[in-house]
């Protein structure tokens, strides 16, 4: 499960943003999108010395100046569980399309990543000039 | 020749995240640019080199000394990751250092700090005295 996938299902859980300048923000994830830009509520900003707080109703982080987040435990578990409900529910909604030429993989959009429940063969599709080299192996 | 004919060369080297995915559901060190050493389990990336980390530890390191600090689940940002190791579960048990509680582990630091500190400053005013302009900043710190 893709590390955007996983801050997505940790909408609603509080976490801990640090910038890139040292400055942490701990508060409830509302949203975000494919840039890493959050938007958090009941915030707590703390300088990067650790000596000043400050607490915000609301703020947005442009994605650009993350250098991690911390999220708590049970998110990840909570996300594995989504993973998987996700992929038996496309399973069973291939199931009935038999008969025909049909070569569905059990995609979910996801671009350049590595997935376990694929082959694989889509690693690094994010750069992907060089992986047609040659004679073409791949298909 | 030989070495430049492209059906010979293994592409999937060009490819920078690929790497990665020898290392899922391993114990990894990883450091970071402001000098941090996250060491946990890689549970996923992207091509950004977005890094998902499991059971992660925050191991400092001053000298011979190291002190860990548990911290959990980490979403780290690709573009601050300077590199990323494969722990060697054999060899962890018996590294060269010395663990030692966080408050020494924090007074060390801050010694370091404070010395790297007064050493810029009077690299500084040398290099001020024969003509330089000081203008670099020191941003990356591993």
């Amino acid at each position: 499960m893709l590390p955007l996938t996983l801050l997505n299902t940790s909408q609603g859980h509080p976490m801990l943003v640090e910038l890139k300048s040292g400055e942490t923000l701990n508060g409830h994830l509302v949203n975000c999108d494919a840039w890493m830009n959050l938007t958090l509520k009941e915030v707590v900003q703390t300088n990067s010395d650790g000596t000043r707080f400050f607490r915000l109703p609301e703020c947005y982080v442009r994605g650009n100046n993350i250098k991690y987040l911390r999220v708590p435990d049970e998110v990840l578990d909570i996300a594995r569980e989504k993973n998987q409900q996700q992929r038996e529910e496309q399973r069973k909604s291939n199931q009935p399309q038999r008969g025909g030429y049909n070569r569905q993989y059990s995609s979910s959009g996801q671009r350049g990543g590595y997935n376990r429940s694929r082959g694989g063969g889509n690693v690094g599709r994010g750069g992907g000039q060089f992986q047609r080299g040659g004679r073409g192996t791949q298909y | 020749m030989e070495n430049t004919d492209p059906s010979l060369l293994p592409s999937i080297i060009f490819t920078t995240a690929a790497q990665l995915v020898d290392c899922v559901d391993k114990k990894l060190l990883v450091v970071l640019r402001d000098g941090r050493k996250l060491i946990g389990i890689l549970r996923s990336f992207d091509q950004y080199a977005n890094l998902v980390l499991q059971d992660t530890i925050e191991r400092i390191i001053v000298e011979s000394m190291y002190s860990d600090i548990q911290r959990g689940v980490y979403i780290v940002r690709g573009e601050n990751v300077v590199l990323v190791g494969e722990i060697d579960p054999e060899k962890e048990n018996s590294i060269p250092l010395r663990e030692v509680s966080l408050d020494e582990i924090y007074a060390a630091q801050q010694d370091e700090i404070d010395n790297r500190r007064r050493r810029e400053l009077t690299k500084n005013s040398k290099l001020v005295d024969i003509g330089f302009s000081i203008d670099t900043q020191q941003e990356d710190m591993y």
